[in-house]
């Protein structure tokens, strides 16, 4: 008899299940997902300032002090949101924010080439405008290096410690929530 | 003026292909092989599309990259593991077996033997002879035997088993 009632209740106790199951995926966020690059040095890189052809950034330049490593472009509506919080960050915590700049238009495969001078032009503008949190600027204009950070898009956010290993990366942008929430643990655990 | 239309449509068809889709393989087989990456190859920005299938920046990116991979004479899992090293095994639509994925493959065999089992037993007990029946074959052979004395016992019996149902029922 009771083996009876536990079969006959088996559906409904699934179906609550995969309803439990549904309902956690309706409010989970697709962007949060592990990086692959946590834990593992900053990749090698060359790539010119964005301000100076001449002035050529490697990864060491990136050593002896934690950093945030910010994806941003002038093309990117949420990087602009973002802008003035970074600002705050480097004024009021002294956070060291270096800019990577990620240009969507360059793809000399396809005969497409990103106009240098005007997006120096745009940056400058943009920044005086908005805030200007980056110590400086890298560009990477043929995203190599964005492609070896696994970068998807912009704005995303990186956190190196003095050794060059990347500690976090996050995806979107960065707020007040998603600093306190997120980024700060790492960051205070690693500016010690 | 049909004519005039028609090779327009052709011009202008010829023209959006070949920006995007000039590129150059060394070999049949190169081809091929590129074809299958870029299909099991998951687009990191746009969740549902392989990077053949997407436009976004970082798809065309990871196509260049691939191209150049097989140029420099890569098979197809070193590149494969190339963009699971920067992306995550997120990046690759063949997830392997492991504690995380392992529900997914191990939970319809589960379903397929926990419906076999189900079905074994039914088949079981429905096989088996109710015990009812043979009360109930016992009283045909008393009726038989002895007509009117099974027959007073024979409504008792019923009465009995009415009162045992409504209990049942109540339960």
């Amino acid at each position: 008899m009771t083996k009876k009632v536990n079969l006959r209740f088996l559906p409904l106790a699934l179906f609550v299940l995969l309803l439990a199951f549904l309902l956690k995926g309706l409010f989970s966020d697709p962007n949060e997902r592990d990086s692959a690059l946590i834990g593992k040095p900053f990749p090698q890189f060359e790539l010119p300032d964005l301000n100076s052809d001449t002035q050529i950034h490697t990864e060491k330049t990136l050593l002896n002090e934690p950093l945030l490593i910010n994806v941003w472009g002038t093309w990117c509506i949420t990087c602009k949101y973002e802008l003035p919080y970074l600002a705050k960050l480097a004024k009021e915590y002294d956070v060291k924010i270096v800019g990577l700049y990620y240009d969507q238009n360059h793809a000399p495969e396809f005969g497409q080439y990103a106009d240098i001078p005007a997006i120096r032009i745009e940056v400058k503008d943009m920044l005086a405008r908005l805030g200007n949190p980056y110590q400086y600027n890298i560009l990477d204009l043929d995203r190599s290096l964005s492609l070896n950070l696994g970068v998807t898009g912009a704005p995303e956010t990186f956190i190196v410690d003095g050794d060059g290993i990347v500690r976090m990366h996050h995806m979107g942008d960065v707020n007040e929530r998603v600093w306190r929430e997120k980024l700060a643990p790492v960051w205070n655990e690693i500016s010690q | 003026m049909k004519l005039f239309v028609i090779a327009i449509i052709f011009i202008l068809s010829f023209s959006s292909q070949a920006t995007e889709d000039q590129i150059i393989f060394k070999s049949e087989q190169q081809k091929s092989t590129y074809i299958e990456v870029i299909a099991e190859l998951r687009c990191p920005k746009c969740q549902n599309q392989n990077i053949a299938d997407s436009n976004a920046v970082v798809a065309k990116d990871m196509r260049v990259k691939v191209k150049a991979l097989l140029d420099e004479g890569k098979n197809k899992q070193q590149v494969i593991d190339y963009m699971i090293n920067r992306y995550g095994q997120f990046a690759h639509y063949q997830p392997p077996f492991n504690f995380a994925t392992s529900s997914l493959w191990l939970l319809p065999i589960g379903f397929i033997l926990f419906a076999v089992f189900v079905q074994i037993n039914r088949s079981k007990s429905e096989s088996e002879p109710h015990g009812n029946t043979s009360e109930l074959d016992d009283e045909l052979a008393q009726l038989l035997v002895n007509p009117l004395d099974a027959e007073e016992q024979g409504v008792d019996n019923i009465l009995n088993e009415d009162d045992t149902i409504d209990k049942k029922d109540k339960r």
